[in-house]
């Protein structure tokens, strides 16, 4: 027995779903949607839940996570209900409501306190990076205040919780996904099979790819490497390249000062990739080349921005270390190239970055119920 | 020897509908053959203007003294050749018209000689009929300028101005004890939020500046009689004394109620938090602020809608189309008095039609949820302390079963008739419908008119209709009163029962049947006989036929018209048709087709040159045997096979190839 909810709906508005109390459940939405299935059906499932404030409902539908916003559906809404906007706003409630701490609720909820939290940490990790210099003139009365070892450890701590939090929210989601289902006749196989689809989809991203090749799509006519498909497939693999890369360098004890290591080749092709895709998803947004791209929120903005100035400022630094240019404005880029990654990775669970474990997890969960 | 008669007949061959299967030039010329007829034509359009100028000419020319027309429907064009025959000095009544398309070709296009020789039987008929028929004259009735309005709610005052203007005398008859019905007990009404007691003091107003119109409240209606032109209708007023009002015609205005739910029916009755939209409104409009049930201030409101409304199985399977607009306007004024409520609309369908889908839109937009229940699983009321829980199956939701708890449930009931309207009914004689709302004669034609010359309609008394439906209807029956009555003397049609006082004794049996109460008992001379009020008569002839002594007949369908329409299609035809389905009057070969279906072509094989029953050729070809049916007809229409006879059993016919 559903319970509902009547604050819910404002509850998503503060999220940034747009008028959808317009709806008046045709179906259209679910009807040109191409990923839209037998047992997953959205938007208008969804829709219906937030209209009437039936919470707990929305958050146990995996069916959220299969959408990747191609905004067809908002587009041929005959109620400007825009159900796009409303998808990407449960979208971010269930990240805020997975996460134990409240600190995503509130980034997602309120654009100033978002902007201020965002430079107090940028301004905390850049003070702490450039005091770690055990000789550095600042350092010596700091590190009398504040040893070296306990920022250190402080720093691993914030990384831990963080870690934390995201598992707690993986496991939150599991749980809420799972509640009353029944395991399947085989349940191993069933696994290994929700497995091999989940991993498959990661890579290939195959259900987006068929958003763009639908027959009215704007997308459907323009060349490969301009399809939105590709543009979230070259930021995806962009970081984690990066990722990689700078973790085996780590692992190495190698800072990756040969070009033709392949660690730095690694690192460079990423960082192309990251670089082109973020610069043409951060275009499309400004140009509202698409309904897709029409209602970006601050996080949208943060994140987008974040990943594309982590590469940029990477290649600078590139060239500036290749051609030995000692300069102080290359030691400033350095420096924020630096805190804007650091803030990325610390803010994995709390930002819009979330949406890369919590699709995986919802994913596996869709194709392990339907097995 | 008998006078010659001058008749003249026009076949039409409706520019092929008829000639493409009947043929009129035979038809022509038999009847050409008959000593009675003086003309006989055949036409392309017997409706256009030429023919009927050509038929003008013949009626003036050739001294006609009757006309047939064998065209179309008479429900077609029965008054243009009437029209025809008036304007060329031959009474109206002289014409007959027979229909040989929709009775012989379009009903037997497969059988043309046989619609041929039909037609000829129906044109002889007709021509006896011609010769048998009277020439009528229009009856006259002087009328009483004055009209008795029965209620004085929105539509009975704005319909009794308007007659009051036409200058019409108007008695505005009303059983409360003031003017205004129901909407004058509201102070928001949908679509522009304007008081119902400002419109009816505004209404009570304007009748008291018209001298023509005499309001009588508290008045009970005690008898009615008379007929269109003269009715008579007795008025108690206040319990005290009995008014005898003299009115050219009636106008029935008498609203509706609004539907009572049982007890416990959506948990009614059970505690002050569950009320009728009628009682919510009353509430709505008695205050400011916050909306205050049982002490406790309102935050959550559900409506259900459709109470006691479009019932499957119980009496009121209709929809009141009002109350969905109207239970959302006040949903609209509650957001708009108390803020910050949450709504939920538990709704059948939401029938806002018209312009009233902004209501809804806006109501939508506002927040408001709505749940769609099907009849056959209605939410469940029950009363929770001081809340009230719901529970119902959402349609729209996969039909998840919802909770929700609320501190006001607004039941939205519609308008049920009159709880008197059965009393208003059998005093004026007037039928209801299985609804129990008055009936019209004819929902889209003749949509304020009873079936009681005289008697008509205005508002909700006829089933349930917004007030601007309903004042649409008051005005129309008032202009539709006017029409009738405004000249002083009404013209009706002489198509009514009459009596031959020489054959009649007055048995009652005639006065019995008659359900207009045309038939009364009166002197003649030294006996007692029948006579009809040709005024309230409808010509529905079921006195005719109950008479035992043939002394009351229908004028245009008398005894002698009818006995000789079926001797003239009984006798034999001077047409002599071709063997049956052969001798196509249109000269038409078997249909070309590039090839048959494949169907046929396997049927076709089956059948060779014998002749098969549909049976056999489904036992020879293995198709089901419906669907061999189908093919065989199908192909008997166009030609292919032709029908053979019927074999020795008696039992099927039997089909052969065409060629």
């Amino acid at each position: 027995m559903a319970v509902l909810d009547p604050s819910f709906k404002r509850t998503l508005k503060r999220y940034g779903a747009g008028d959808f109390s317009a709806c008046y459940n045709c179906g259209t939405c679910t009807a040109v949607c191409n990923l839209s299935e037998k047992n997953a059906e959205f938007p208008r499932k969804l829709l219906r839940y937030g209209m009437l404030g039936m919470k707990e409902e929305a958050l146990a539908d995996p069916a959220l996570w299969l959408c990747y916003a191609c905004g067809s559906c908002s587009d041929t809404c005959p109620r400007d209900a825009d159900p796009k906007a409303y998808m990407a706003a449960l979208r971010r409630y269930a990240v805020a409501r997975s996460e134990p701490t409240g600190l995503t609720g509130l980034l997602f909820t309120s654009n100033p306190l978002s902007i201020v939290f965002s430079l107090v940490l940028a301004l905390v990790l850049g003070f702490f990076m450039l005091t770690l210099k055990p000789d550095h003139v600042v350092s010596r009365w700091i590190f009398e205040a504040l040893p070296y070892e306990i920022i250190h450890n402080v720093g691993l701590i914030v990384m831990i919780l963080t870690v934390i939090s995201m598992l707690f929210g993986v496991v939150m989601m599991f749980r809420r996904l799972f509640k009353g289902f029944k395991l399947p006749e085989r349940p191993w196989a069933a696994l290994v099979d929700a497995v091999k689809k989940t991993i498959v989809e990661l890579i290939s991203m195959k259900r987006y790819r068929s958003c763009d090749n639908d027959e009215e799509s704007f997308w459907r006519t323009r060349p490969l490497v301009t399809k939105p498909w590709f543009v979230h497939l070259s930021i995806m693999w962009g970081f984690i390249g990066l990722l990689v890369a700078t973790a085996v360098n780590f692992i190495l004890k190698d800072p990756g000062t040969q070009v033709w290591l392949p660690t730095r080749l690694l690192g460079t092709i990423s960082g192309i990739a990251l670089v082109y895709g973020s610069s043409l998803a951060i275009y499309y947004r400004l140009a509202k080349i698409t309904s897709s791209y029409k209602k970006s929120s601050l996080s949208d903005w943060l994140f987008l921005g974040s990943l594309w100035f982590a590469g940029v400022s990477g290649f600078w630094m590139e060239i500036a270390v290749t051609a030995d240019w000692a300069s102080s404005l290359n030691r400033i880029v350095f420096l924020l190239h630096t805190v804007v990654s650091m803030e990325l990775v610390l803010l994995f669970a709390f930002s819009k970055f979330a949406h890369a474990f919590y699709r995986p997890v919802a994913l596996f969960t869709h194709f392990f119920r339907k097995a | 020897m008998a006078e010659q008669k001058r008749v003249g007949v026009y076949i039409c061959h409706c520019g092929g509908n008829i000639s493409d299967y009947v043929d009129v030039v035979a038809l022509r010329d038999e009847l050409a053959k008959d000593p009675d007829v003086l003309v006989s034509k055949h036409l392309q359009f017997a409706c256009s203007d030429a023919s009927q100028k050509e038929m003008e000419k013949d009626i003036r020319d050739q001294h006609l003294d009757a006309m047939i027309v064998c065209s179309c429907s008479p429900k077609l064009h029965t008054h243009t050749f009437r029209n025809v025959a008036a304007r060329s000095g031959l009474n109206p009544y002289k014409y007959v018209q027979v229909n040989i398309r929709e009775q012989c070709s379009w009903a037997h296009s497969d059988h043309s000689a046989e619609a041929t020789l039909k037609a000829s039987g129906l044109v002889r008929a007709g021509k006896e009929r011609v010769l048998n028929a009277e020439a009528l004259i229009p009856i006259r009735v002087e009328s009483r300028q004055a009209v008795a309005v029965i209620g004085a709610g929105v539509s009975g005052m704005r319909a009794a101005t308007a007659l009051a203007d036409m200058g019409e005398e108007v008695f505005l008859i009303e059983s409360a004890e003031k003017a205004g019905g129901q909407v004058g007990s509201r102070a928001k009404l949908f679509p522009d939020n304007s008081s119902g007691a400002a419109l009816v003091e505004r209404m009570q107003g304007e009748i008291r500046k018209r001298p023509g119109i005499k309001l009588f409240t508290k008045a009970t209606i005690q008898n009615v009689s008379g007929s269109l032109g003269n009715f008579t209708v007795k008025v108690s007023v206040g319990g005290g004394e009995t008014l005898s009002l003299n009115a050219g015609a009636i106008l029935i205005a008498t609203g509706y109620d609004d539907y009572k739910p049982l007890t416990d029916e959506f948990g009614y009755g059970s505690g002050p938090n569950v009320m009728t939209l009628p009682e919510f409104n009353a509430l709505l409009e008695s205050g400011s602020g916050d909306i205050r049930v049982g002490g406790r201030a309102v935050k959550r409101i559900a409506y259900i809608y459709c109470v006691g409304m479009r019932q499957v199985k119980g009496p009121n399977a209709y929809c009141s189309r009002a109350c969905c607009t109207a239970a959302i306007s006040s949903a609209l004024a509650a957001h708009e008095r108390a803020g910050g409520l949450d709504i939920f609309h538990l709704y059948r369908d939401i029938r806002t039609y018209g312009k009233q889908e902004s209501f809804y839109e806006r109501s939508s937009k506002a927040g408001d949820s709505y749940l769609m229940y099907s009849e056959k699983s209605p939410p469940k009321v029950e009363q929770k302390g001081a809340s009230l829980g719901i529970t119902v199956k959402d349609s729209l939701t996969a039909k998840t079963d919802i909770e929700l708890e609320v501190d006001l449930l607004v039941l939205v009931t519609g308008m049920v008739p009159r709880s008197d309207s059965g009393n208003i009914a059998s005093l004026f004689k007037i039928p209801r419908g299985s609804d129990k709302f008055f009936n019209e004669i004819h929902p889209k034609l003749r949509p304020v008119e009873t079936v009681i010359n005289g008697i008509y309609l205005g508002g909700s008394c006829q089933g349930p209709k917004t007030i601007s439906e309903s004042v649409q209807s008051s005005l129309a029956a008032a202009s539709k009163i006017f029409g009738v009555i405004g000249k002083g003397t009404i013209e009706l049609e002489p198509i009514v029962a009459r009596v031959h006082e020489a054959d009649c004794s007055y048995c009652g049996k005639c006065a019995k049947v008659c359900e207009y109460s045309a038939i009364t008992e009166a002197e003649h001379g030294d006996r007692r006989v029948a006579i009809v009020n040709s005024s309230a008569c409808v010509g529905c002839g079921i006195c005719a036929p109950v008479c035992p002594s043939d002394a009351i007949d229908l004028a245009r369908y008398t005894n002698a018209e009818i006995e000789s329409m079926i001797d003239a299609f009984a006798a034999a035809s001077g047409i002599v048709p071709s063997a049956s389905g052969e001798g196509d009057a249109s000269g038409k070969e078997s249909i070309q087709m590039k090839e048959f279906p494949a169907r046929w072509n396997t049927m076709l094989a089956a059948i060779g040159d014998e002749a098969m029953s549909i049976p056999a050729i489904a036992g020879a070809t293995g198709f089901d045997a419906q669907d061999v049916t189908f093919e065989v007809m199908t192909m008997v229409k166009y030609r292919v096979l032709v029908p053979k006879g019927i074999d020795d059993d008696d039992e099927y016919y039997s089909y052969q190839r065409k060629w």
